[in-house]
């Protein structure tokens, strides 16, 4: 494992082209498989949501665990321009992206001073009352009912119906979300954020506006939770706030933590792992969340920086300071 | 005018089992300084316990009560194993991310064990007074007399016996408490399932009180715990009681201009306003770094 972490290291843009091709290959060996083809679209959309959620919990230490809302702003934006004001695919998806990053300013602004738990569970509840508005606003969002009849993409015009093609286009989103998280980690405004999870006082005190940067930083996570929404509502073409309960958020949640926070790579391998985990064992089907905590807890007692990561929780682990109080206890 | 003296008792009601709650909370958050995720679930695992005293086992209610507490308070010290006995220093973050697992496990796992549909609690109390013009239901005072003991006998064991003592020592400070001889850990454990028990109380409460449990009443129950906490001022513990009892009392004048569907979010609302304008609380200590 190790050798393997320190030649992709070694040959970086090597490693990156070959990646590329295994997925760019992957569709066409599974191609009459639509199981497989689903599977592997899952996968790619997870790795969507848990990088937009590890953008904000992972690089700027800001505490979300109400992502759920924000990705069902995406699905609902979509859904609602494509089905009454007949907007395309491509127009609908940086739509829903702008509208879920909006939302989450809106909600960043009285809450950006906020911490750990508080945080947390204001972004809770802000994913709670988005559900609980659309089931109650009947007249916009049809509430209980959902929007169904989402029609399929078209690509210059040729129209995205098959899992074969809906690939390809997650694919490509995924794509361009991890590109341009990358380019904007480490750009100044990447770097704030780290600097202001390291350490808010000292990154205030060398000149940075940590309000407005931790709300800049909700916001850029959000866009790709919404996007992502968007690709969802397109691909189900239908969407209900059922499929958008705390327990998804959870579950966003428990990819990066397992797969390791504050790495771009932890998130894509804690979400091939925790989709692949249960479609491998079907028959612990109701158990999915009760595997998604386990696997937290395992994953903070066993390896608290995650699978794939080294970044935040590298710091925090287990008996690395001499606990309180240990001398009286002795 | 009845009406509103009428929402008015049962809003006080309804915010004596959020203040039971809200001190098991400050118990644990703020006189602690843990920070916890799986209160939620601590209430449903109690209303459980109860709810299985009376109709299984046919007691009496206040069977159901100890039940409910010893329910919990076991359940809190298995929390304080798998989540804080590795940790004893936090950050919050870690505190935060295990007791989400545990609060994950604990609610799915219900749902598979306990079922998803709800159980009917059977009637306890069902007599009421009339007092010009507006009911009180036994069973309101009932709630009202639970939450005065527990919270006098918090009281007597915060003041009048040692660890009572040495607990108060740890929360102004734990380095310094240890060096004077005081077990911290064993304060966390016993603080820790004081809080829970406290909490496993107020969740039969709820099942009583509605005649139903079910097993996702955590999710709810804990953010109205959380609320009220807030609300009173995390490191106080009579601010908790009267944050929860005042949460009750907005959040049913609150349905009287909203519908019910929007119940929980009052308690949201409520939250977040007293984040931005006094984030201490109504009683809580000035300058204490909580948010």
């Amino acid at each position: 494992m190790k050798t393997l972490v320190r030649m992709v290291q070694r040959h970086g843009t090597l490693s990156m082209l070959c990646a590329a091709g295994v997925l760019l290959a992957v569709p066409f060996l599974i191609r009459g498989n639509d199981y497989l083809l689903r599977i592997a679209i899952n996968i790619l959309l997870y790795s969507v949501l848990a990088t937009s959620l590890n953008m904000i919990n992972g690089y700027s230490g800001q505490f979300n665990i109400g992502q759920a809302g924000f990705y069902c702003i995406g699905a609902y934006t979509a859904a609602i321009l494509a089905t009454r004001y007949g907007v395309g695919f491509w127009l609908a998806l940086p739509a829903s992206g702008l509208i879920a990053a909006l939302s989450s300013v809106l909600l960043g602004i009285p809450t950006a001073r906020l911490r750990g738990i508080f945080l947390a569970i204001c972004t809770l509840g802000f994913s709670e009352i988005v559900r609980l508005t659309i089931l109650n606003w009947i007249e916009f969002t049809r509430g209980p009912m959902g929007i169904p009849g989402i029609p399929f993409p078209t690509f210059f015009g040729y129209e995205i119906s098959s899992n074969f093609g809906f690939y390809f286009l997650i694919l490509t989103i995924a794509a361009v979300t991890l590109f341009v998280c990358h380019r904007v980690l480490n750009s100044r405004i990447g770097r704030a954020w780290i600097a202001i999870r390291e350490d808010e006082l000292a990154a205030k005190s060398m000149g940075i506006p940590t309000t407005r940067y931790k709300i800049y930083n909700l916001a850029f996570g959000t866009f790709w939770a919404g996007a992502a929404g968007c690709f969802y509502a397109y691909l189900s073409s239908y969407v209900s706030a059922d499929s958008f309960t705390l327990d998804e958020g959870f579950a966003i949640l428990c990819m990066v933590l397992v797969g390791g926070p504050g790495s771009l790579i932890g998130p894509l391998v804690g979400a091939f792992f925790l989709v692949v985990l249960p479609e491998m064992f079907r028959f612990l089907a109701e158990y999915r969340l009760v595997i998604f905590g386990l696997a937290i807890l395992v994953t903070m007692h066993v390896r608290p920086q995650g699978i794939a990561g080294g970044g935040v929780f590298a710091a925090i682990a287990p008996d690395s300071e001499e606990p309180a109080g240990k001398g009286a206890a002795s | 005018m009845n009406y509103y003296l009428q929402t008015l008792v049962d809003g006080i009601a309804q915010g004596s089992i959020y203040a039971l709650m809200a001190i098991g909370f400050a118990m644990i958050m703020g006189i602690l300084g843990l920070v916890t995720f799986t209160h939620g679930e601590v209430i449903m695992i109690g209303a459980f316990a109860g709810f299985y005293a009376l109709t299984f086992l046919k007691t009496g209610i206040f069977v159901a009560l100890v039940a409910g507490f010893a329910a919990a308070w076991i359940l809190g010290l298995v929390i304080e194993l798998i989540c804080y006995r590795r940790w004893p220093k936090g950050p919050d973050e870690t505190w935060l991310i295990t007791t989400i697992g545990v609060s994950t496990v604990l609610k799915s796992g219900a749902q598979i064990v306990l079922g998803t549909e709800q159980q009917l609690v059977p009637d306890v109390y069902t007599g009421f007074w009339t007092l010009g013009g507006v009911r009180i239901l036994h069973i309101q005072v009932f709630m009202l007399v639970v939450l005065f003991i527990l919270s006098a006998g918090l009281w007597l064991f915060l003041k009048k016996t040692r660890t009572g003592l040495e607990l108060k020592a740890v929360s102004m400070d734990k380095t310094a408490a240890a060096l004077l001889g005081v077990d911290v850990r064993r304060i966390l454990v016993i603080g820790n399932a004081i809080g829970c028990a406290l909490c496993g109380v107020s969740g039969v409460l709820l099942g009583v009180y509605y005649n139903s449990v079910h097993a996702v009443m955590g999710g709810s129950a804990g953010l109205k715990s959380f609320a009220s906490a807030v609300l009173g001022g995390l490191t106080s513990i009579p601010g908790a009681a009267i944050g929860g009892i005042l949460l009750g009392i907005f959040e049913n004048v609150g349905v009287l201009f909203f519908s019910s569907g929007w119940r929980d979010v009052i308690a949201f609302l409520i939250l977040i306003a007293v984040l931005l304008v006094r984030p201490s609380g109504l009683l809580g200590r000035k300058g204490a770094e909580k948010v």
